[in-house]
């Protein structure tokens, strides 16, 4: 059992950590936090829906879902951010709740304020056992992916020019357009890889609940933000760190605490943030150029 | 523009508007206004919207007859109360400034519950469009009406059902995050347990949480293994929850109530076969119910998602009757009319509220996912003796 739940807590975690880099990727470029994040996700979620019901094979409607969420990111990123470029962070904060709403009232109103239904391939609500102990489809798909996600973009942030030019950006913005490389592309890679993992994260997400919403994308990207903050704020493997830390401890109390505290399980994690903020203010790995939003 | 100019301006609209206002108040001297504070937007608008449709249905009805009780034509104001509760009781209260007699409210017990606690005072007679919970009428007072089936009520149905079937053991999944999801399955076993069948665990869980797998891994491990999951989970977590329970190879059956007929669930397919739920009717060929469907459909251009839109139609006929008892469009002599209702003959069967504390004595209808569809198993009136108090 014991086994079980760190399965559980590792898959969880693993959603945390895609949703929480996504965030930080944007914050260590632009230093904003871009709550409409969790709508990229929804977004993905509709053309994963949309994509099934027109027809397209299970791993197809994948990739037009997560390429949705990215090109999304993009669009976002030139609709609404590029013209409040070097806004104070209120603003561009302001921003993004502004873009989160709105997309939210445009889904209830253009779609459905209720959820509709995604029909999961048979193979993933399955589950294989070891002996006594069995694991969920589902939940191995979460780890593999996140694992392999997280290898990816270090990969690519490692071997790839404009991957180097967004960890230098990340440093010291004005040097990297001082050596030639143009602030829009990086910008632009930003919000891509950042629309890349909302969508992936989405995937998961929909794969464990079977359903897409309106307001989907709330409780994530509220998850995302405190797992980045625990992290530290910019710091990508600090992001990562952070999703695995919350999933790990959200886990942990679900299973251990007795039915009568259960209720106050949030209220617990979220004290174990601010320990956690008290004995390292800048987070667990704290970014190498410290902004605060 | 001058101060005194734009004053005799002022004056000059209002005197022009004044007179609007009462030609049109002899016109239609008996107008009611009933406000409908109702969510359009947020989680609770996928169950006030169908139900808000079938009441608009049943008042654009009676308006062509010449309004409730054939003379007091209905407008009705809608205001959106973005499912929050705080903005529920600052619209009930624009309503009220509005002139409204009659309130109707969202589909859950905490915004009704501040609308009530304006038009309480007032006097004006509430009703909730689908809200369920029995504590809502004792948290309120005499003005306040549930309309749908109590979620004790809708409880016991299904325990009756579940003892009748065998079941034994059961496992309560509840969150305490509104007062359907925190009561309903305490309430059934409460039922279960008087008649034999035992509670072996109990779990809970946030609304809008993520991960079931925590309380899933706990299900599993339980010495005792129950053969029936209770929860009034529902829309997004209901899918949610049962996703990762097959998924978990836990392939136990899961009862619910009313929130999980809906589209939504039915469109899981075989994820859901074997659910049990419950609806606040079902129409048998031949049947009321049936006849309403099709209106229903004929008007709206679509079928009826659930049982909220005859139960919001049912609405506007108990509003019907009330008044013609009434003779009036006293607020309160509707309050006591609705009261003392007895054997109503709705579209789903018989409604009393005389003799209870205002939540309807109403036929409950037990339905089972099979295939993507909800078959009937049975409609039932529980005995009033093994309902359990709110």
């Amino acid at each position: 059992m014991i086994a079980q739940q760190i399965i559980n807590a590792v898959s969880l975690g693993g959603v945390y950590a895609l949703l929480a880099l996504g965030l930080a990727i944007v914050f260590s470029i632009v230093g904003l936090i871009n709550f409409a994040h969790g709508e990229l996700m929804t977004l993905s979620g509709y053309a994963l829906l949309a994509a099934l019901v027109f027809g397209l094979p299970f791993p197809a409607a994948v990739l037009v879902a997560v390429s949705c969420g990215a090109l999304a990111a993009i669009a976002m990123e030139r609709v609404a951010f590029r013209p409040m470029r070097g806004a104070s962070v209120t603003s561009l904060l302001l921003t993004s709740f502004a873009v989160s709403s709105l997309l939210k009232v445009v889904f209830q109103n253009g779609i459905s304020a209720r959820p509709q239904a995604v029909a999961m391939p048979s193979w993933m609500t399955g589950a294989f056992s070891f002996g006594d102990f069995t694991i969920g489809v589902g939940p191995s798909i979460s780890i593999v992916v996140s694992a392999l996600a997280l290898i990816a973009l270090e990969l690519f942030l490692r071997r790839t020019v404009i991957g180097t030019a967004m960890r230098a950006a990340a440093e010291d913005f004005n040097v990297v357009r001082l050596m030639g490389i143009p602030a829009s592309r990086i910008i632009a890679t930003a919000f891509l890889l950042s629309g890349l993992l909302a969508g992936l994260a989405a995937m998961l997400w929909v794969a464990q609940r079977a359903s897409v919403d309106p307001l989907m994308g709330f409780t994530p990207v509220l998850k995302a933000f405190i797992a980045a903050v625990v992290g530290g704020l910019g710091s990508l493997p600090g992001a990562v760190a952070g999703g695995f830390l919350l999933g790990i401890i959200e886990v942990l109390l679900q299973a251990t605490l007795p039915a009568a505290v259960a209720p106050y399980r949030d209220a617990i994690v979220l004290s174990g943030v601010i320990a956690v903020l008290l004995v390292r203010p800048q987070g667990l790995i704290p970014a190498v150029r410290v902004q605060r939003s | 523009m001058p101060k005194l100019y734009r004053l005799h301006r002022a004056a000059l609209y209002a005197a022009v508007f004044g007179t609007t206002v009462a030609i049109v108040s002899t016109a239609s001297a008996e107008e009611i206004i009933i406000g409908a504070a109702t969510a359009q937007t947020g989680g609770l608008a996928p169950y006030d919207q169908p139900a808000l449709a079938g009441l608009r249905m049943a008042l654009d009805e009676l308006n062509a007859k010449g309004g409730l009780a054939g003379k007091y034509t209905v407008k009705l104001i809608i205001k959106d109360t973005r499912s929050d509760t705080a903005q529920t009781a600052t619209v009930a209260q624009e309503l009220i400034d509005a002139g409204a007699k009659i309130m109707i409210t969202p589909c859950d017990a905490d915004p009704s519950i501040s609308a009530g606690q304006l038009t309480q005072p007032l006097g004006i007679p509430t009703l909730t469009l689908c809200g369920s919970a029995p504590v809502l009428t004792a948290a309120v007072g005499d003005v306040m009406f549930g309309t749908y089936p109590a979620d004790n009520v809708q409880a016991t149905a299904v325990a009756d059902f579940a003892v009748a079937e065998g079941k034994k053991k059961v496992f309560l999944l509840t969150s305490p995050d509104s007062t359907y999801t925190a009561n309903l399955p305490e309430y059934f076993g409460k039922v279960f347990e008087k008649k034999g069948g035992a509670v072996v665990g109990r779990g809970t869980f946030t609304m809008g949480q993520p991960d079931f797998s925590a309380e899933i891994t706990n299900i599993k491990a339980l010495a005792d293994q129950p053969d029936l999951i209770m929860t009034a989970a529902y829309e997004p977590d209901f899918p949610a929850f049962i996703q990762q329970l097959r998924g978990a190879g836990v392939t136990i059956p899961v009862y619910g109530a009313d929130a999980i007929g809906t589209p939504t669930i039915k469109g899981l397919g075989k994820l859901v076969d074997g659910v049990v739920y419950t609806a606040a009717g079902y129409a048998e060929p031949g049947s009321k119910l049936e006849a309403f469907n099709a209106a229903f459909t004929k008007s709206a251009g679509h079928a009826p998602e659930s049982t909220y839109e005859v139960n919001g139609y049912e609405i506007g006929l108990i509003l019907d009757q009330a008044v013609k008892t009434a003779g009036s469009d006293d607020p309160k002599a509707i309050r006591d009319a609705i009261a003392g209702l007895k054997d109503f003959d709705g579209i789903t069967g018989k409604i009393t509220y005389a003799g209870t504390d205002r939540m309807p004595l109403r036929p409950v209808a037990l339905m089972r996912y099979e295939g993507g569809e909800g078959k009937h198993i049975q409609t039932m009136i529980p005995a009033a003796a093994d309902v359990p108090a709110p």
